[in-house]
């Protein structure tokens, strides 16, 4: 039986997202397999690891345990030996328990764990993971160079400018003059950060400033992007390495200003201003399939797997799109790399259930890992002897 | 193996023992088998909790106080041991703590006993006297239904139908023994113009004394399927007894099910067969079959019915039919009889469909029979879907013939053609998958060791266009 380690948690501001997509969608579904034995390694807000199978179980993140277990459970090595191996002490006589990893599951959301981190571990390690590797979750990760590397594809953004933080302190006039040649309404973005943390819709320009110190106050990058008229959003989570399997386009059935509420999204499940008559997902009541004219919806499938290709992702993530229903146009908004519950509710919608996702998801880790290691990765060379 | 030895002292043993008597409905012989087969009582309440109705409330207080008084009794010997330096003593007073849950799970079944021989049976006895004036009082007209399966869908139908222009009263869900009857018998207000009765077999002799008791105008015989063998031993001793209904009729006003071929060795002149294909003098054609229902047609001399049902399942058309045709001969219109059917819903736990998130689950975890288990299949088979995915336990109380029995089911499940067949864990597993393996089933196969488990997480396997069929359900007192 394989071992798969699914790792969760992080110091991200989505650590207690991550546990429930961890829990909920990727280790009860692999249980139920029952080909594999699942190994829960979570990361704590400090960045301690722990290995434990009590760490599957939510009522300890609930209850607040986790401190306690914290307290007194080991942290855990990581071994590498061209695979890895978790290592922890057994507690007893100085022993170490050693478990080999086959394939992990990063379940993370954010900073140090879906923005590439995590997976350049992984990456040296030599182990197989599910999901986009390292380059394509670091340019997916950061609005800035994911709408570059989509441009450069020919992918169309709506008109957008981005700065540094630091350049807000010492010229702020100069970002102001950026944002200049763009039309209200404007929203304004944490170019590293997810579930709309940060984000900011911004009506007029006497709201911009005060936009931009927010964004600014969580990343060290701001995009500032136009809005678009006769908006609808849409989203597509895409499965796969060479061949891509769409699931449903899917529009949530939020209000503008509620959408970019992390609250919202996550602790009222979409009760706040969902119309209804949608179905509930991850983040809040959606509409699924999106209720588009066939030649738009195929307009922006088409558009979610040529941003897919382009950013270089494999194993699964999500694109998501902004649609001018009256001029037909869509665009390109950003990419998550690991959705939050993995969009199984679309999935399951979209015909694959949560045990046939993840199961489909861990093959496709393994199809890449084993294709990378047909790659010659050593060069003999005469260089040392010239020393 | 700790856990399991120490089970018996855990504070719930007693809860358990009274859950244990309460799922064997008070059977005591069931209960004993139970009881001495457990290995590990900390496992038996797994899925299922004790009901606290007043007899468990009684009989839990009684093992709990017995307990208490045998452990306390042996704490005082101990002491007394002790301070007499008594050898003998001292083991007596350790061997009445150690044996006090096996003591009392043997001496909970006298009060049992006590109160079935001095309260409750004379009182039955009695109900049951008095219940037989009232039926033969009673004007209205009685049907009675009788069979080892499709006993309680066909008395629905029947209720559902017959309501639509008479005034009905029919037995409650799967209350079909003598006591039940004299129940239903109180309950009536005289003006009722048909009575439905269901008579639920058990043993050899008792369909013959329902219908003394009943005395039933009319009979409805729905199949003949190996049940209760530990008491009839024999599927012939099963039939004749279920076809002591007709006996009582003189063979006129009996309705036999065509398609339970267990039944036609005992058909005689006069019954009226119904099938898929006629019932009386009606003629059936166009059925047509959905996730949504059936539908078909009857012709009689002239006359016609247009039938649409919410019912699944082809094997429903003959239930329906002898519905529509004993409707007919009671005087209903056809808009009545049309009506009437299309108001009958899909009964709770059988071949009930239900969506969720664009797959269909269709429930028959109340199916304990293999012809019902065969109609199912068959349901699953026709009907169209993206991935069709079978889950069940196989069926219980089926005697000797268990084996083949169930050889039989994982040979129709083969033929069904499901992508994926889930067999829950129990003993009959090894014979529903030669069964499967003999046909030559090239689909997934997955043996669950944790039904609840599974049952509490199918939401984690299915997916939009998923057509899952749930037969059967089994019962915590069986391996």
């Amino acid at each position: 039986m394989k071992t798969v380690a699914v790792i969760f948690g992080g110091q991200s501001t989505e650590h207690d997202v991550s546990i429930v997509t961890a829990l909920a969608s990727v280790i009860k579904p692999l249980e139920l397999t029952k080909e594999y034995r699942v190994e829960a390694v979570y990361i704590a807000k400090d960045g301690s690891w722990y290995w434990d199978d009590k760490l599957k179980d939510i009522s300890i993140y609930q209850s607040g345990e986790i401190d306690d277990f914290r307290v007194k459970a080991p942290k855990v090595h990581l071994l590498f030996d061209n695979e890895l191996s978790l290592v922890k002490s057994s507690q007893f006589a100085g022993r170490k328990i050693y478990r080999k990893i086959n394939v992990v599951f990063p379940a993370m959301h954010g900073t140090h764990g879906e923005d590439g981190e995590l997976m350049g571990l992984l990456q040296m390690a030599n182990v197989a993971f599910v999901g986009c590797d390292m380059t394509a979750s670091a340019i997916a990760m950061d609005k800035v160079l994911a709408k570059q590397v989509a441009e450069a594809s020919g992918i169309a953004s709506t008109p957008w400018v981005w700065f540094e933080a630091k350049e807000l302190v010492e010229n702020h006039t100069k970002v102001l003059s950026k944002a200049k040649s763009l039309k209200y309404p404007l929203f304004v973005k944490p170019a590293h950060l997810g579930s709309s943390i940060g984000i900011s819709k911004v009506e007029k320009e006497g709201e911009l400033m005060n936009a931009l110190e927010v964004a600014a106050h969580y990343d060290d990058k701001v995009i500032v992007e136009e809005g678009v008229s006769n908006l609808v959003e849409v989203t597509l989570p895409i499965i796969g390495n060479d061949k891509l399997t769409p699931a449903l386009l899917e529009h949530p059935l939020t209000k503008p200003e509620d959408y970019f509420d992390f609250e919202y999204k996550y602790m009222k499940g979409g009760k706040k201003g969902g119309k209804g008559g949608g179905t509930k997902g991850s983040q809040g009541y959606s509409e699924i399939p999106a209720p588009l004219p066939k030649d738009l919806y195929q307009k922006a499938e088409e558009m979610g797997l040529k941003v897919y290709r382009a950013l270089g992702c494999s194993g699964i993530a999500r694109v998501d799109m902004l649609i001018d229903t009256k001029a037909g146009k869509v665009y390109f908004n950003e990419v998550n790399p690991l959705p939050g519950g993995l969009y199984a509710h679309n999935w399951r919608q979209a015909g694959i259930s949560n045990v046939d996702l993840v199961s489909k998801l861990i093959e496709l880790a393994e199809e890449r890992w084993a294709t990378k290691q047909k790659l010659t990765t050593s060069f003999n060379t005469n260089y040392l002897k010239q020393f | 193996m700790i856990k399991a030895l120490t089970s018996i002292y855990q504070p719930r043993f007693a809860r358990t023992i009274v859950y244990m008597l309460q799922a064997t409905e008070y059977q005591l012989l069931p209960y004993l088998k139970w009881f001495w087969r457990t290995s590990d009582f900390s496992r038996v309440m797994h899925r299922r909790q004790l009901v606290m109705t007043g007899p468990a409330r009684w009989l839990l207080l009684a093992m709990q106080t017995g307990l208490l008084l045998q452990y306390a009794a042996g704490v005082v010997f101990l002491i007394w041991a002790t301070d007499s330096h008594s050898y003998p003593l001292a083991q007596l007073a350790l061997t009445l703590i150690i044996i006090a849950p096996i003591v009392w799970g043997h001496l909970i079944i006298i009060p049992l006993l006590l109160g079935r021989w001095i309260i409750i049976n004379p009182y039955n006895l009695l109900q049951i006297r008095h219940s037989a004036q009232s039926f033969a009082d009673h004007p209205g007209t009685k049907i009675a239904v009788a069979g080892s399966y499709g006993k309680t869908t066909m008395k629905e139908i029947l209720a559902t139908v017959l309501n639509e222009g008479k005034k009905v009263a029919a037995t409650v869900a799967n209350k079909n023994v003598a006591i039940s009857h004299a129940q239903f018998a109180r309950s009536l207000k005289g003006d009722e113009e048909v009575l439905i009765i269901e008579f639920g077999e058990g043993t050899p002799g008792d369909v013959a004394n329902f219908c003394r008791t009943t005395k039933p105008d009319i009979g409805v015989i729905t199949g003949l399927a190996p049940a209760h063998l530990d008491k009839y031993k024999t599927l012939q001793r099963a039939g004749e007894d279920i076809f002591s209904l007709a006996d009582f009729l003189g063979n006129k006003n009996v309705y036999v099910n065509g398609e339970s071929k267990q039944l036609l060795p005992f058909v005689k002149k006069g019954h009226l067969i119904y099938s898929q294909k006629e019932v009386a003098d009606w003629k059936i054609s166009d059925i047509k079959v959905s996730i949504s229902g059936l539908s078909f047609k009857m012709v009689k001399s002239g006359a016609s019915l247009q039938i649409n049902s919410h019912l699944l399942g082809e094997h429903q058309v003959g239930p329906l039919a002898a519905a529509a045709s004993i409707a007919s001969s009671l005087g209903f219109t056809k808009k009545q009889i049309e009506e009437g059917i299309a108001r009958i819903q899909p009964f709770e736990n059988r071949m009930q469909p239900r969506e969720a998130g664009g797959a269909w689950i269709i429930d028959d975890t109340y199916n304990g029979n293999i012809e019902g288990m065969l109609a199912g299949l068959k349901l699953l088979k026709v009907l169209p879907a993206k991935r069709k995915i079978y889950v069940t336990p196989g069926l219980v109380d089926q005697g000797k013939e268990s084996s083949t029995i169930h050889h039989r089911l994982g040979a129709a499940i083969a033929e069904a053609k499901p992508d994926l067949v889930v067999l829950m864990k129990h003993s009959v597993t090894d014979w529903i998958t030669a069964g499967i393996r003999d046909k030559g089933y090239e689909g997934q196969l997955v043996i669950e060791e944790d039904p609840l488990n599974f049952y509490n997480h199918l939401d984690q396997f299915v997916a939009a266009g998923d057509l899952i069929l749930l037969q059967n359900d089994w019962p915590d007192n069986y391996q």
